[in-house]
């Protein structure tokens, strides 16, 4: 049960030839690798990681996972990715710590009530539970809340929404590439894709650092770096800024909270691990790079925010803080697209923040995608297509920007 | 054990930084404490007897003092009810209540004890193979795992009032670091003329020659010495020394932040420093790196500064007898200290077989202290209380068991690199001090002293001078010759010190620690690389060893030597894991330090709270939205309906735009044609982005010859601006623009008897002839006032709305309040105003728009002129291609099937078998005595009668039904506001 000497995973030599190559050991690429080994008995695949497996936002998201989306393409989607935690930890034999705590959103405005309304009303229209609470409702699920008058923005009302909670990220990367392993995924570290090669209009190879792989289908997974690669290797622009996003933990804690919570309006969500540690974080930078470099400011105020709906946080310490990078396309929905424009090249970025509560089903619906080499139902509505005919998808409400006039 | 020591301190030693003639009590689990000024918790607790200071996290082994600077959690208590606080770092103040913490019982007899019997089912990472099968086991596990993890506790309704303050320091040189090479470079660079910032942990200058006594500098003992320093530096007025500063952060173009705690002279109590400097020198000096060994966890193990400083600088003999089991030469000198005051050393086992300092060696000697090399602790023995340690060779072939009450161990130095990583530096394994050393500086980076592998304090002098003159010259001084002469200097005197590479004392079984925090042991590290994990900085998190309070401090060096130990190539070079801020965990009191709200209120915000005003945020402003206390507002709506009220519209944008080429900006993005504008004629315009959706719409008057003053949404205020330049940047035009958003107030008067009321305070004619609808005129109030004054109907009655100076607002908001006192004027907030322009069909962007939304979609296409002469209008293109794209959503008003029926609750989804759309705005209208609404629903839906059925929250699928109507509900012609 607790086998300490067998490898999770193996590091074989690099194939001439491969089925199926994905690029990017992060999660959506170790998920895809997963579903094609197990349901699609495509197992003949490489996954091939310029640095280590989860280097990127898989080892860097704050783990929150939930169903409350805004739209109805995107809600049935995180629905099921948020109902595959248990069967992925019974299947992969590996504990992904899928907290059930569920989510408390606050809001601190009219605007914001009316946000929720829709969203829970659509969870609700969806089969997915999710409630509007009162502030004294809010503060009997967080007793730890300023719900007075005394904070900038103070509390008017939230959403709650019990199947959310958090999963152990580092777990769901080791599990997935255990799963794949064992099914003879081979996973290649420290080894970068440099080219894809083309023939008569479909893919037939991928160039690497350890030479030239042929295969008929590759899955650009590469997360914050995908577009970049799919411009420099496919000369595909994609309308994904990359912007940095910082998070931060404090020392460990007895349990304080019993909920993941966020807000809106103060740029903030906090949940506690069950290692007992408070870890919070919320916008982005405001302007596009590649960096993961935090900074003062960042600190400085998710201290002031946190602290003004909290106010006991002010006597925790922080004891870590790290950057990430989020790739946002326009309307915060993510671009899955193949056979595009080459057969046999598949694309699954643009993710932004929603990276990691979306890993399983991203994986499991690009696989099958790339096993039939049609579109799955469910996947249609994130073509990036829609960019073009200036049909946004409506995840967000609120303007966003990411180039320079921001 | 438990031996009254209080009055057992050394009070005659030089080095004492305690007032052995001011005694403070804290009370400490129950019992009260007695300690001196100058005290550390740690330091007053140790002195009165306790040797076990906390319980492990995951084990629950008893720990006990380890080292001084907080480096782990071994001595982390609940004080004053702040959790988790570093009793090594934390100056005693009399009346302070300190607890232990994460324990159940005392810290002697605990009932979880038995933790540490399980360990042999918690190998790394076993909780990824643990509690999932079956899976109902799970949710208990969880329950299970939140009560045993974590340290402190926090009460949820606790508040942490103290003292806070922020600086935020301009300077020349900023010198991390108050050791010997840290003041030496503080001089040089002050010497020079320029501005110095020291900062520096401890609450005194010294480093770690503070408490030394024996090694000279010029014929002085070495306190004596960097005590001269510290005189020099306070004495030299353009360097601020910061102490009880740990520098937490650095970032680019030499930023640096720390966090300061005040003494009680201090008129704060956390103070958060952020410095600009233009160079940074980094002297943080070394740490010790733990000695890897059976138990090296029990109470009464400790570090070699931290038995050293005990004694020194607190006048406490760490306890009768001690064995030593170290391999640097500040060891030796330790245990000759110890022997002279009275502490019987047993023996000093020493991992290096040679290279000691021989002054060092005869003074062993000379005392009949045993120095055994190559010798290192094996095996400690004793468990609430170390009883002894079992020595070994280095090889493992001979052992000999000592008893003693007191083992010092230590592995070697490692230095604080942190800074260096932080700032950008590289950092390369060096073979010949067992070093991370920096290898690549970032610009304006210097390094000196400990932290390059020097020792001798000649070396650091030097070395400290060199760096101080190396930042003079990164702030722009020719030094050159000054330079040179340093470095002359430096290479003249010692070079870097041959570190101990020694990662773990031989044999195998027990438990070695590399981490305290986490429990993390060496046998954690083999089985996580047996299973794959290769990387350090992989180990680090399948391990979680380093991700505990003292994050990477203490195994930050040990774990890259046991990695590169176990590997199979024995000749790669460790790596080191990453670093990452805050260097020093930071209370969340002194990054927020106190509350200061940054909102912005009118220039009515008094009077308005007078009138009865409910005032909310909206973004960065307050308003009011109501007045009284219903939710509807209904006596303000009526009120404007059929009398008139008023409105404090100052958030609203307001820009002046002139020049030349104004027109042409104006064209750019705004979607109308904007050459077709008439002279103080208001013009309604709306701006789109690059997807054809509308992001701002506002007014635009043209007041003279290229002369155009603009107003925008509250929310868009901010951005307009820049707006305008960035889609203008290529252009080269020739206009400008002045944000007058807070140079002026605006007042809107709206009601069938607005006109009353204004010529009331204005001689000017303003009937309908003379002023009409759509139209702006430059007034006087009562002869000297000057307004700007715009007749607008969003509303839908008579309404006018005054721009006034900011200064002339309350003057003029006083006088239209009077006029309008024998009227019954009412004041109507954000909710009467939003129900009113509802009934006219008037959008609010944001609240009838998303972010998808085009023009077209909510019915304003007419604004776009398709046939503008400028065709790179933001948007033009988008709008051409969307104009008559079928699939859209679009806005329609409503009316329930029920007209006696609630309004539906706004953001509530309208379906079908799935979504096809949502309400924006619905409220009970009283002009039209039923409900209304508007929505944005599918194309298909638009046409009037078409049947909606609105899904609210909590419906448990019921749908409220209504029924497509045109707009505007009221007054459909227009003629109200046209009066």
């Amino acid at each position: 049960m607790l086998n300490q000497r067998k490898r999770l995973w193996d590091a074989p030599p690099l194939k001439s030839h491969y089925d199926a190559v994905i690029i990017g050991g992060g999660l959506h690429g170790l998920a895809t690798a997963y579903f094609l080994a197990t349901r699609h008995d495509i197992r003949d695949i490489a996954v091939i990681e310029k640095r280590y497996i989860g280097y990127g936002g898989a080892g860097r998201n704050t783990a929150i996972v939930r169903a409350n989306q805004r739209t109805q393409e995107n809600v049935p989607l995180y629905k099921e990715a948020l109902d595959l935690w248990p069967v992925l930890t019974r299947e992969l034999d590996f504990n992904l710590m899928f907290y059930n705590c569920g989510n408390l959103n606050l809001a601190h405005s009219e605007a914001a009530l009316k946000a929720m309304r829709l969203q829970t009303a659509t969870a609700q229209f969806h089969g997915v539970d999710s409630q509007l609470v009162t502030p004294a409702e809010c503060k009997a699920l967080i007793p730890a809340l300023d719900i007075s008058d005394r904070p900038s923005y103070p509390i008017l009302g939230g959403m709650f929404h019990p199947p959310g909670g958090i999963v152990r990220h580092d777990a769901v990367v080791w599990g997935l590439a255990k799963g794949a392993s064992r099914k003879g995924v081979r996973i290649h570290q420290g080894v970068e894709v440099t080219g894809i090669g083309v023939q008569k209009g479909k893919v037939d190879s991928v160039e690497t650092t350890l030479g030239r792989i042929s295969t008929p289908r590759v899955l650009n997974a590469a997360g914050a770096y995908s577009a970049a690669l799919a411009n420099r290797l496919m000369g595909i622009c994609l309308p994904i800024s990359v912007l940095t996003i910082q998070a931060m933990v404090t020392q460990p804690l007895k349990p304080l909270l019993d909920h993941v919570i966020s807000s809106g309006g103060y740029h903030i969500y906090a949940n506690q691990t069950l290692k007992g540690e408070i870890a919070t974080g919320a916008h982005m930078d405001r302007w596009p790079n590649y960096t993961t470099q935090t900074s003062a400011h960042y600190i400085k105020h998710q201290a002031e925010a946190l602290t003004d709906l909290l106010p006991c946080m002010r006597g925790v310490k922080f004891m870590r803080t790290w950057a990430g990078l989020a790739d946002m396309t326009p309307d915060m929905a993510p671009i899955m697209t193949g056979n595009d424009p080459v057969e046999g090249y598949y694309q699954d970025c643009g993710w932004g923040y929603f990276g990691f509560k979306s890993c399983t089903v991203a994986g499991k619906y690009m696989a099958q995608y790339m096993a039939t080499g049609s579109c799955p139902d469910i996947l249609l509505p994130f073509d990036q297509k829609r960019f073009e005919a200036h049909r946004l998808m409506g995840e967000t409400a609120a303007l966003v920007s990411y180039s320079a006039d921001n | 054990m438990k031996r009254n020591l209080l009055m057992n301190r050394l009070e005659h030693l030089p080095t004492l930084r305690i007032q052995p003639r001011q005694t403070l009590t804290i009370r400490y689990n129950g019992k009260n404490l007695r300690g001196y000024a100058g005290d550390t918790v740690a330091s007053l607790l140790y002195g009165c007897g306790e040797r076990i200071f906390s319980r492990s996290l995951k084990y629950r082994r008893p720990r006990g003092l380890y080292s001084l600077d907080g480096e782990c959690s071994n001595a982390m208590m609940s004080v004053d009810g702040w959790p988790n606080t570093n009793a090594e770092t934390t100056p005693a103040r009399h009346g302070m209540v300190v607890t232990p913490q994460n324990v159940v019982g005392s810290l002697e007899w605990d009932p979880m004890g038995w933790m540490d019997h399980l360990a042999f089912v918690m190998p790394a990472g076993f909780y990824y193979k643990l509690f999932h099968k079956p899976a109902r086991l799970w949710p208990l596990a969880i329950k299970g795992i939140r009560q045993a993890a974590g340290l402190g506790k926090l009460q949820p309704e606790a508040t942490f009032d103290c003292r806070c303050d922020a600086i935020y320091p301009n300077t020349d040189v900023c010198v991390v670091g108050g050791g010997p090479a840290g003041m030496s470079a503080a001089l040089a660079a002050a010497e020079n003329g320029l501005r110095v910032v020291l900062l520096e942990a401890r609450p005194h200058l010294g480093g770690f020659c503070d408490y030394r006594v024996r090694a000279e500098k010029g014929g002085m003992p070495l306190y004596q010495w960097v005590g001269a320093l510290a005189d020099e530096v306070r004495a030299t007025e353009n360097i601020r020394v910061l102490t009880h500063a740990p520098v937490v952060g650095v970032y680019p173009d030499q930023r640096i932040t720390a966090f300061q705690r005040g003494s009680a002279a201090d008129v704060f109590d956390l103070r958060y420093i952020e410095i600009a400097a233009t160079s940074v020198v980094v002297a943080t000096g070394c740490i010790e790196r733990p000695l890897l060994f059976a138990s090296n966890d029990r109470p009464g193990i400790m570090q070699i500064g931290c038995a050293h400083r005990l004694l020194h600088t607190y006048g406490i003999r760490p306890a009768a007898n001690a064995v030593f089991s170290v391999a640097h030469d500040l060891g030796l000198e330790a245990a000759i200290d110890m022997h002279d005051q009275g502490v019987t050393v047993h023996c000093v086992a020493d991992a290096r077989e040679d290279g000691q300092d021989p002054q060092m060696l005869s003074a062993l000697a000379q005392r009949g202290i045993p120095h055994w090399r190559g010798w290192v602790a094996q095996v400690a023995h004793g468990r609430r209380q170390l009883r002894g340690v079992t020595l070994s060779n280095l090889t493992g072939t001979f052992k000999k068991r000592i008893g003693c009450e007191l083992l010092v161990a230590s592995a070697g130095l490692t230095p604080l690199t942190g800074l260096v990583t932080l700032a950008g530096g590289a950092l390369a394994f060096d073979h010949h001090t067992g070093f991370f050393l920096p290898q690549r500086l970032p610009p304006a980076v210097q390094v000196c002293g400990r932290i390059r592998g020097l020792h001798d304090p000649s070396s650091l002098s030097a070395d400290g001078t060199l760096a101080g003159l190396r930042a003079a010259a990164d702030c722009g001084l020719n030094l050159n010759r000054e330079i040179a002469r340093a470095e002359a200097a430096g290479a003249a005197a010692p070079g870097a010190v041959r570190g101990s590479k020694l990662a773990m004392a031989p044999g195998k079984g027990g438990k070695a620690f590399l981490c305290f925090d986490e429990d993390g042991t060496v046998k954690h590290v083999q089985q996580a690389m047996a299973q794959g994990f290769d990387v350090p900085e992989l180990i680090k998190r399948f391990t979680s060893i380093g991700t505990g309070p003292g994050q990477g401090g203490m195994p930050g060096h040990n774990l890259p030597l046991v990695v590169a130990h176990s590997q199979a190539s024995p000749d790669s070079d460790p790596q080191p894991t990453t670093i990452r801020p805050p260097l020093v965990a930071t209370p969340i009191a002194a990054y927020a330090g106190g509350k200061h709200d940054m909102a912005k209120r009118t220039p009515m915000h008094a009077e308005q709270l007078t009138a009865g005003g409910r005032m909310e945020r909206v973004g960065e402003w307050y308003r009011a939205r109501r007045f009284g206390a219903d939710p509807g507002a209904q006596d303000e709506i009526i009120g404007v309906r059929t009398n008139v009220g008023l409105l404090d519209a100052s958030t609203l944008g307001k820009f002046r735009i002139f020049g030349p080429d104004a027109v042409k900006a104006l064209q750019r993005v705004y979607v109308g044609d904007m050459t077709r504008t008439v002279p103080f004629r208001t013009k309604y315009a709306a701006m789109c982005n690059e997807d054809g959706c509308v992001i701002d719409d506002g007014v635009v008057i043209q007041t003279g010859e290229n002369d155009y003053y603009i107003t925008t949404s509250t929310g868009r205020a901010g951005q307009t601006v820049e707006w305008f330049r960035y889609h203008t940047r290529y252009d080269s035009w020739d206009y400008h623009m002045v944000n007058l958003t807070d140079a002026f107030g605006v007042i809107n008067i709206a009601g069938p008897n607005a006109r009353q009321v204004l010529a009331a305070v204005t001689d000017a004619d303003i009937s309908n002839e003379a002023f009409a609808f759509s139209t702006c005129r430059d007034l006087l109030l009562r002869g000297d006032v000057p307004v700007r004054a715009m007749r607008l109907g969003f509303v839908g009655e008579l309404s006018y709305e005054l721009h006034v100076p900011a200064s002339y607002m309350a003057a003029v908001w006083q006088m239209v309040e009077t006029a309008g006192q024998s009227l019954g004027i009412v004041h109507f907030g954000l909710e009467a105003q939003s129900t009113l322009r509802m009934e006219k069909g008037h959008v609010i962007l944001g609240s009838e728009s998303e972010q998808r939304t085009t023009l077209h979609d909510i019915g304003l296409g007419f604004l776009w002129c398709r046939t503008k002469p400028e065709a790179k209008t933001v948007g033009g293109a988008a709008l051409r291609h969307t104009a008559d794209q079928p699939g859209r959503l679009k806005l329609v008003g409503f009316k329930m099937e029920d007209p006696r029926s609630r309004a539906p609750r706004d953001g509530s989804p309208i379906v079908d078998a799935r979504i096809r759309g949502y309400v924006c705005t619905a409220r009970f209208s009283h002009a039209l005595q039923e409900p209304v609404g508007m929505a944005l629903v599918d194309d298909d839906l638009v046409r009037p009668n078409t049947r909606l059925g609105i899904y609210e929250d909590g419906c448990n699928g019921t749908l409220r039904h209504a029924m497509v109507v045109p707009m505007p509900f009221y007054d459909p012609k227009g003629l109200r506001m046209r009066m």
